[in-house]
């Protein structure tokens, strides 16, 4: 018994002198900005600093303070070069060369060579690594990249499967990274232990809490005017508002329209409106996964037609979005749309009329058939409210609709991914203005990772195939504008409306948004 | 053995042993209507959680209109706004999406009436059958039981309930097991106590003595005979069940944002707050307030008039 209690006393001792000691050390701040410090709030955590395993825009935005890529993609839209001075294509059109800039180095202070853009790019391609971001995912799967080979110490060149007009901008969307410092690294280790290439040095970063990036003065390409950058994750709209006002982050995405007039009439910052690119829409998810009768109904084309007509989108946006909009017609934005095609207008009736002629008419209980609309929650502008109302707009028809939201990250994005977020999801693409096969490439296969309800029309896969041996634009607009009324005919997804964004911006700061929703603060500066 | 005798209940001080034999046993409810009648706070609270009963029953009869009803031509209407026609269609107003605030607050009042009472009567269930047990039986059984016990117990109930919530999923039946499972502890710490105090006693002696079945004893022995301290508890329990659903529900893990839940609404209206949308918050706010303050009033009131040593006091 003595025993017994020695050891219990013993115990107990322990647990008091463990206890006594600090659990962790102490948890950083995120430190609030300042005349060479500038503080960005965005909704989501970065996922990965590990270049090809980055893939949503948020992570992207960061990712491109830290790593340079050969070209880049300006403001409006032009081509610009970056890491690269200069680029050839081969004359079959399969071969890009890219002349890379004398004197990189990344920032451990290896020297950056063609052998590192060429290490990059086989990086990113090797199954065995497993990565999904946008490199491979998108950019490999669009551009149909083949292999790399270094053919000087400054040039790399960069092999395609076959021609394609728009790789170059495609290309452009590839972080560089040097090969040793990351044969160095375990993929695990690579993730939160970014070395890059770009005009911000990594520092730390604490997660779900905030990552500091600071100037690194080797990069000459390059002259940011903030030596700090520091990015701040506040999931909730209204606490990155609050957040605005009280002079605490510079800059916020994303800020709801009902909180507009509090913004601008702070006195501290204002709201700054861009036409943004990104197409929301509710995608049909055409796989076997889900047995029901919804996914047998929106195989069929006059459905997702009548599924058109049932929601009011310009409604949507006048109320929730805050601005008045026109219904996208397809999945490019203007001016590279289709010009003839006409919105599908808000027509219930119609919907319905439609519905009954396809063999799905209302039952006893007014319900035609039920479906699953799934979506993340506080991504997009309002989603969760926007969601909700397409909810209702389809119950309106009779099409019951079962509306799951639920956390974007940690939720949706494995089953969208997987094809299991229902038989109708709702999502956002990031788009572009420089070409609309870019946006187009979403669609560049079957199995193409942003294709996430594998939609096959072979009208359109067969199209897009050819466009690798048309070298004339006039042409190529040509199919492409055959392609988009294909798109308006067979709808793969519930067209809806190219999102407007709304950025907090500080008074203090001279910075002007982009339409691609890409935070890019190189040329930001204090008024 | 030795150890079981010393943890029996000291005895009752001699003035109440005097009090229950001198005074006629009036009626169980008339002495509840008479302990009522001289207090004023307990009738209000009772008012005001029949009132709220009242709305989670007959919520679809009495609901003005349908509370998921998105009319986005209506959205946001301060409260007691009359329309052109002088008519006050939405007394309450309306959210951002144009849904009635009044039905949603009516609908509300279901989900987090029924959240709390079914979530305590599985952890009462849970928790006394669990206490009875270790009680009556001691020895290994109770040590298990009561391990058990501290074990969920060293966990902050909020954090075991967001980490179970993130695992299974959000929903109404996901979180009234979580809250429901999350309770036993205290129900079962309670029923052991008093049941080691009650197997002492001669009449369980002698039910043992003519070979009643331990099942026996224990349910139709002992449970009638404990059973006081774990209502007052519940009476309590239902308030801080009902506040944590509304924690769960505002921070996105308890009921879907597509269920009207108190909780829920006033998640909904940080959005709206900093456009002075007063009405969105307030509201539910004071749903909760309002319901979690009358169960507790009553709960205190319950307490001391069930308590032997206090009766005639309240």
């Amino acid at each position: 018994m003595s025993r017994l209690r020695y050891a219990a006393t013993l115990l107990i001792l322990v647990a008091l002198i463990v206890g006594a000691l600090p659990s962790s050390p102490a948890k950083a701040q995120a430190p609030g900005p300042d005349e060479k410090t500038l503080v960005i709030a965005q909704s989501q955590d970065v996922q990965s600093l590990d270049p090809p395993q980055v893939g949503s825009r948020t992570d992207d935005n960061i990712v491109s303070h830290m790593f340079a890529t050969l070209y880049e993609i300006d403001d409006f839209g032009n081509i610009v070069p970056f890491l690269a001075k200069d680029y050839r294509i081969s004359e079959d059109g399969t071969e890009v060369t890219f002349v890379l800039n004398e004197g990189l180095t990344c920032h451990d202070g290896e020297p950056l060579t063609a052998e590192d853009v060429v290490y990059t790019f086989k990086r990113a391609a090797d199954p065995a690594n497993g990565f999904t971001g946008n490199t491979p995912g998108f950019v490999f799967a669009s551009v149909a990249y083949k292999d790399a080979r270094v053919d000087s110490e400054l040039e790399a060149t960069i092999v395609l499967e076959r021609y394609q007009s728009i790789a170059l901008g495609l290309l452009s969307e590839v972080h560089i990274h040097c090969k040793d410092s990351y044969e160095k690294m375990s993929l695990e280790e690579a993730q939160s232990n970014p070395i890059g290439s770009g005009p911000y040095k990594f520092v730390e970063w604490v997660k779900d809490d905030y990552l500091l990036m600071e100037k690194w003065d080797e990069f000459t390409l390059r002259d940011p005017y903030f030596d700090r950058i520091v990015w701040r994750v506040i999931p909730e709209a209204s606490t990155r508002t609050a957040e605005l006002i009280a002079g605490n982050v510079d800059v916020i995405t994303n800020v709801p329209p009902d909180q507009h007039a509090a913004v601008n009439a702070s006195g501290n910052a204002s709201v700054v409106p861009v036409e943004g690119l990104r197409r929301i829409y509710v995608g049909f998810n055409f796989t076997d996964n889900f047995q029901s009768e919804c996914a047998d109904a929106i195989k069929k084309t006059e459905v997702r037609v009548a599924l058109q007509y049932a929601v009011d989108v310009p409604t949507i946006c006048e109320a929730l979005l805050g601005v008045p909009c026109e219904r996208a017609t397809g999945l490019v934005n203007k001016p590279n749309d289709h010009p003839d095609l006409e919105p599908y207008p808000y027509d219930p009736a119609k919907a319905e009329e439609l519905l009954d002629a396809a063999g799905y008419p209302r039952k006893g209980d007014g319900v035609r058939f039920e479906c699953t609309l799934m979506a993340g929650r506080n991504r997009y502008l309002n989603d969760v409210n926007v969601v909700q109302t397409i909810c209702q707009y389809l119950d309106d028809i009779g099409v019951k609709t079962n509306c799951q939201l639920m956390d974007f990250r940690a939720e949706f994005i494995p089953l969208l991914v997987n094809q299991q977020a229902g038989e109708l999801f709702f999502v956002g693409s990031g788009g572009g203005n420089w070409n609309a096969l870019y946006e187009m490439a979403d669609f560049a296969s079957e199995n193409s990772n942003p294709n996430y309800g594998r939609w096959s029309n072979p009208e359109w896969f067969n199209r897009w195939r050819s466009l690798s041996n048309i070298r004339d634009p006039q042409e190529e607009r040509k199919v492409v504008l055959e392609m988009l009324e294909v798109f308006y005919n067979d709808p793969p997804w519930i067209l809806l409306y190219m999102q407007p964004d709304f950025y907090g911006v500080s008074n203090r700061l001279d910075w002007q948004p982009r339409r691609d929703e890409r935070v890019i603060t190189f040329n930001a500066k204090l008024k | 053995m030795a150890e079981k005798t010393s943890l029996a209940v000291p005895a009752a001080p001699p003035e109440v042993i005097r009090l229950q034999e001198d005074v006629p046993e009036a009626s169980f409810w008339r002495r509840a209507r008479h302990s009522l009648l001289r207090t004023r706070w307990p009738i209000l609270a009772l008012l005001i959680l029949s009132l709220v009963v009242f709305l989670a029953i007959f919520g679809p009869q009495i609901a003005p209109k349908d509370p998921n009803r998105i009319t986005l031509a209506a959205r946001l209407k301060p409260p007691f706004e009359r329309n052109a026609q002088g008519e006050m269609v939405y007394i309450l107003g309306t959210d951002s999406l144009g849904r009635d605030v009044l039905s949603r607050l009516i609908y509300g009042a279901r989900i987090s009436l029924s959240v709390g009472i079914v979530a305590v009567g599985i952890g009462g269930t849970l928790g006394t059958l669990l206490g009875l047990t270790a009680g009556y039986f001691g020895g290994r059984v109770d040590d298990v039981i009561m391990r058990l016990a501290d074990i969920q117990l060293a966990f902050p109930f909020i954090l075991l309930a967001i980490m179970v919530l993130v695992v299974l999923g959000a929903g109404v039946l996901n979180l009234v097991l979580v809250l429901g499972i999350g309770q036993w502890v205290t129900y079962a710490r309670i029923a052991r106590g008093e049941t080691m105090a009650q197997r002492e006693k001669e009449y369980i002696e002698a039910a043992r003595s003519i070979g009643a079945s331990h099942a026996r004893i224990m349910f139709r022995g002992i449970l009638p005979n404990i059973l006081a301290p774990l209502i007052v508890i519940a009476s309590f329990n239902v308030a801080s069940v009902i506040l944590a659903e509304a924690s769960l529900s505002f921070l996105g893990l308890g009921v879907p944002p597509t269920v009207p839940t108190w909780g829920g609404m006033l998640a909904e209206s940080r959005d709206q707050l900093l456009a002075n949308r007063w009405w969105l918050a307030v509201f539910p706010g004071l749903a909760i307030m309002l319901t979690v303050l009358s169960l507790n009033i009553l709960g205190d009131w319950l307490r001391d008039f069930l308590d032997p040593r206090l009766r005639g006091t309240v």
